[in-house]
């Protein structure tokens, strides 16, 4: 390994619109995208990407970049920085957990280069802005020259570094619907410093019906071999009377199911004890956000 | 040495001259250099912790147009990359490349190519056949008999000696009668503490330049702290006079000590250049400095003995070192080891150390920032916490009655290093931040409680300044100045003494300016090399002012002794009836007569009538030993909050004591002691080097993403950073001046973790007091307590 160089010979392709991206994602194989390069160039240099031909620059495809609001919700074009989703101002008053992750990513420097669907196709279990997506209900939308299908984010993914795209598909745009209702969200993270990749990352989704849960959506990052979406586990909070025990009830829940892994960043004992914590004070305060006494 | 005079730079903050060439990118460091023609080097590094070759192929390499370099082109002379000590106090035990490979990451073969990346090919296309050994990481395990071994014989200065058990260096110092000391005490302590390996981290990755001259000599620009160090090994493996070497001074991006000893990658260099006949250039990746150099670990048991009116009657410590591969020093090592810790406290004079260091297939260790003291430190000032709470006493008060201080003998440079404490700022240090901080009144752990605890901690330390005394030791210490009067009263400086970023350049020129009275920006720095000036150890030891300093002044008299000579025949005065003086408004020195301040000539006049009366340059050169070695002594209070569901230590709020004497740059010393703050802060509660045992690789792959240091967003607010310069003056300093680099580190250990007993009432004995060990410790209390209270 050797973090000077890039020891790997590829051909370098630069397509002006989505048609030719498709187009030479159909005809060619071995094709990697380059969005932000952020992950993409420090896997080429600590040489674990093993098939990779061509690597396609998708940064001069303008319609990658686009935000669009709707009353039903935002479609974030996939190649969008994520410094520019952070500093959207309709963005942080609608989705606070997604800008709060991305502003928990990394430092400045890498956030104005990376994409927000980079974050997805890279299919870190730790991805940070993965798990809001997933607990808003969000949507992806992948193109092919074959045309285009929509996934929910929580089907995205298979396993560590592998998605459900097909070889000559590629993710184009984030769907996220504007949430209905006394809503609160909450994402939190801990990590060894400010600008590291997460030891634990949590979000929280729900929405208030008086004095119990209505609709509860859960995610967590770096337990697991793909970003998880606590289904049953929110499933079951549904229609329950808040309480600070529940809260604490959760955090156990949450806890005892994980089955998390020791590695560089922490150890699967630390993971399991601070998740109750981190569950029990992320739903209360998604619940506090949500006017929930 | 004299008092500053009125309007002096000196303790004046002054904007540093290479400020604005270092943030705009402009300053020339090692890896900016580029010479023409020059080619690119690369090592091969060892993929096994142990390991024969067996067979080398370097056709392919050659094919693809590289110049390689194994064991069989180099003269396999052993040496130590370090020369600091005396020949004699110093062990042998490596080649520039090696025909066995012992720890992962080990340099074994070169090439050098016409690009970077051609050399990283060519390397890959060498082909090794390997014979791969046994391989051993923890001393305990070394030290077994059938242990793999990594040497047989090494050499103690010219003599041959044999490696049992892999033990490097035993080192046991005694003094006084530590059974007697024992004896007299009340209460006896023993607690063991363990400090694991951490990397320096520098900014800028290990590099040399070597370009061959047309006259059969090299010049050498490399990562050094110095440069003479670098030539007399390059003459002593290359076999070439030291006449034909000239290793040039640079600027370098920081060291930390890991350039005290000459880089492994300088003497590679230098051979594959005379191999190539082209000038080459060597950087290490980042990823590759990871096994360049690491700090020491040690493990301790310290015992001390107390009586119950708080004095120690006697301490005795015994410290195990793994120090990897090679030795980079650990005989000093442990002897410094032992003088930090004899010299923080009287111990009734009844000491007793026992040091062994050992080898492992790890990378080598080597000097970080204090030299054995941060570690030491950990372990002593936890004891003396420990103490205070167990008996009693107030920390500051058990402190105050038995610190080294002002007329008490100090030996942090080892046993052969001694000198008496003749300046001391623990005194003002403890007694200020006692009342600043309302010290007394701390709350105790048991009657606190909630998620997120306070603590408040305490712990005092200090460094050397330089290694002289008033007899030699093992450690060689002298510097060299060379100073000249130009022909319009500006001042070259020529000095051998290297700068790691703290500024050590321009309190040099402070010095020359002080001494002669010119105006600062008059005082030039001139560029050096090991051909144009005189010898300097190294800049290590936190010696560049008070003992390069020294030197400067010294030869800056002599120079003003030439100057006042050559005023009074041109004035018609007696030289003793002469002094200088700074015009401002003249923007010159000035002659003057004393008390007839109108009779007088600038220094330019002087220096060009000097010229035109054909009587040589005003100019003079010698070397200088200081024959002190006096203490610069740090204090720092710090407040943690400990979050009792995750572990995790945040400090609020730190008040930092700095006794550097005089000092130079005032905002240049407290830069250093918030820094060094930050650099502590890493070490004690984020900084780890685990190594994988099946592979021998580091965990993190020697990638820094997985190494992490506190940033700026760790670090408590800066208005809630406090740094107290103690008002003292060292009699045998530049103007009064100690040093304060390693100092600024040495107590905060210790601060931090005493700050977290405090606050929670666990004692950690193992750095680093990571969220995974303090939550761990947290859960193994409550489950104590739950299981001793019947339910």
């Amino acid at each position: 390994m050797n973090t000077k160089h890039i020891m790997k010979e590829y051909d370098y392709l630069k397509p002006s619109g989505l048609d030719e991206a498709l187009q030479i994602l159909s005809e060619k194989e071995k094709v990697k995208i380059y969005a932000g390069g952020t992950d993409l160039i420090v896997k080429l240099k600590m040489e674990t990407v093993p098939d990779m031909d061509y690597m396609m620059d998708i940064n001069g495809i303008e319609e990658l970049k686009q935000v669009e609001y709707t009353d039903e919700g935002v479609r974030i074009g996939a190649n969008r920085k994520l410094w520019d989703i952070e500093t959207d101002q309709r963005m942080t008053s609608l989705f606070p957990a997604l800008t709060d992750a991305v502003k928990a990513m990394a430092a400045i420097s890498v956030r104005n280069l990376a994409s927000i669907g980079g974050n997805f196709c890279n299919a870190s279990p730790v991805a940070d802005a993965v798990g809001p997506v997933m607990c808003y209900g969000g949507t992806l939308e992948i193109a092919s020259a074959r045309g285009v299908r929509k996934v929910p984010a929580k089907d995205f993914f298979l396993a560590p570094g592998v998605t459900v795209l097909e070889k000559d598909e590629m993710l184009t745009g984030i769907f996220i619907p504007t949430p209905k209702g006394d809503v609160g969200h909450a994402f939190t993270k801990m990590a060894r410093t400010k600008s590291d990749i997460a030891k634990l990352s949590l979000c929280v989704a729900l929405a208030r019906d008086g004095g119990r849960i209505g609709h509860i959506a859960m995610s967590m990052g770096a337990v697991a071999a793909r970003p998880l979406f606590l289904e049953e586990i929110s499933a079951g909070l549904a229609g329950k009377e808040m309480s600070e025990s529940l809260a604490m009830e959760t955090g156990e829940a949450v806890s005892g199911f994980l089955q998390p892994i020791d590695d560089n960043r922490t150890t699967a004992v630390y993971r399991k004890d601070v998740t109750k914590t981190m569950v029990a004070d992320a739903l209360a305060l998604a619940w506090a956000r949500s006017g929930g006494a | 040495m004299t008092q500053v005079s009125e309007g002096s730079y000196i303790g004046q903050n002054v904007p540093r001259s290479d400020g604005h060439a270092k943030v705009t990118g402009a300053m020339v460091y090692p890896s900016d250099v580029i010479v023409p023609g020059m080619m690119y080097g690369a090592l091969l590094r060892s993929p096994y912790p142990h390991a024969e070759i067996l067979s080398v192929d370097t056709t392919e390499a050659e094919k693809m147009g590289a110049v390689c370099l194994t064991y069989k082109d180099i003269e396999p002379i052993k040496y130590n990359e370090r020369s600091v000590s005396i020949p004699a106090a110093t062990y042998r035990d490596r080649t520039v490349l090696p025909d066995k490979a012992r720890h992962f990451g080990e340099p074994l073969m070169a090439v050098a190519a016409d690009t970077q990346e051609l050399a990283y090919r060519a390397v890959r296309a060498i082909k090794v056949e390997y014979k791969v050994l046994p391989a051993v990481f923890e001393p305990e395990e070394a030290m077994k008999d059938g242990a793999p071994q990594l040497y047989d014989k090494i050499y103690l200065g010219d003599e041959e000696v044999a490696v049992h058990n892999n033990i490097g260096v035993i080192r046991n110092i005694s003094e006084g009668d530590c059974e007697a000391g024992f004896a007299k005490a009340d209460r006896i302590f023993q607690e063991s503490f363990e400090l694991g390996r951490i990397y320096h981290n520098q900014m800028e990755t290990k590099c040399a330049v070597v370009k061959p001259e047309p006259d059969g000599s090299i010049t050498v620009w490399a990562t050094a702290q110095s440069i003479h160090a670098n030539r007399q090994l390059l003459g002593r493996v290359l076999g070439m006079p030291l006449s034909r070497i000239n290793v040039i001074k640079l600027p370098f991006g920081g060291a930390f000590g890991s350039s005290i000893q000459v880089n492994t990658v300088t003497p590679i260099c230098a051979y594959l250049a005379l191999k190539a006949g082209r000038p080459v250039k060597l950087v290490s990746a980042r990823e590759e400095d990871f096994y360049s150099h690491q700090k020491y670990p040690a493990k301790f048991t310290v015992k001390m003995g107390v009586t119950n009116d708080g004095l120690i009657t006697a301490a005795h410590v015994t410290a195990l070192v793994d120090f990897g591969a090679h030795q980079v020093q650990p005989l000093p090592f442990l002897g410094c080891t032992a003088g930090w810790f004899a010299s923080l406290y009287k111990y009734e004079g009844n000491i007793r150390f026992d040091g062994t260091a050992v080898y492992t297939n790890k990378t080598p260790c080597c000097a970080m920032q204090g030299y054995g003291n941060p570690q030491i430190n950990f372990a002593i000032e936890s004891m003396i916490d420990i103490i205070s709470n167990e008996m009693g006493f107030s920390p500051v008060d058990l402190r105050l009655k038995n610190y080294r201080g002002v007329g008490d003998e100090f030996w942090g440079q080892g046993p052969t290093i001694r000198s008496i404490i003749k300046s001391c700022g623990v005194e003002q240090s403890l007694v200020e931040g006692r009342q600043m901080t309302d010290f007394d009144h701390r709350e105790r752990p048991d009657t606190k409680t909630g998620d997120v605890r306070r603590g408040l901690g305490l712990a005092r330390g200090f460094h050397c300044s330089g290694t002289g005394g008033p007899k030699e030791g093992e450690v060689i210490d002298y510097s060299s100045a060379l100073v000249k009067i130009n022909e319009d009263g500006s001042v070259d400086l020529l000095t051998p003494v290297t700068d790691h970023g703290g500024g050590t350049w321009d309190a040099l020129r402070k010095i020359c300016a002080e001494v002669l009275q010119v105006p600062l920006d008059l005082v030039g720095l001139s560029p050096a090399g090991t051909m144009q000036i005189g010898y300097d150890v190294c800049t290590h030891a936190t010696r560049g002012v008070y003992c390069g300093g020294a030197a400067v002044y010294h030869v800056a008299m002599k120079v003003k002794e030439k100057l006042l000579e050559v005023a009074g025949r041109l004035m018609a005065e007696h030289a003793y009836n002469l002094e200088v003086v700074r015009s401002d408004g003249l923007h010159q020195g000035v002659v003057q007569v004393k008390d007839f301040p109108a009779k007088s000539m600038t220094i330019g006049d002087i220096a060009k009538q000097a010229q035109n009366m054909s009587w040589g340059t005003i100019a003079y050169t010698d070397s200088y030993r200081q024959r002190n070695c006096p203490p610069c002594f740090t204090t720092h209070f710090v407040e943690v909050e400990v979050d009792m569901r995750t572990g995790v230590i945040t400090v609020p709020k730190v008040l930092i004591f700095g006794d550097c004497g005089n000092p130079m740059n005032p905002d240049l010393v407290k830069g250093q002691l918030v820094g060094s703050f930050n650099r502590g802060f890493g070490y004690t509660v984020f900084e780890q080097l685990p190594t994988n045992e099946a592979t021998g690789e580091l965990a993190n792959k020697g990638l820094l993403v997985d190494y992490k240091t506190p940033s700026a967003m760790e670090m408590p607010p800066i208005k809630d950073v406090e740094v107290i310069l103690c008002d003292t003056y060292e009699p045998t300093g530049p103007f009064g001046a100690k040093g304060i680099g390693e100092a600024a580190l040495a107590s905060v250990q210790a601060a931090i973790s005493n700050a977290v007993y405090n606050a929670i009432g666990i004692r950690f004995h193992k750095l680093p007091l990571t969220p995974e060990a303090v939550l761990a410790a947290i859960r193994e209390r409550e489950a104590q307590s739950a299981g001793a209270t019947p339910s």
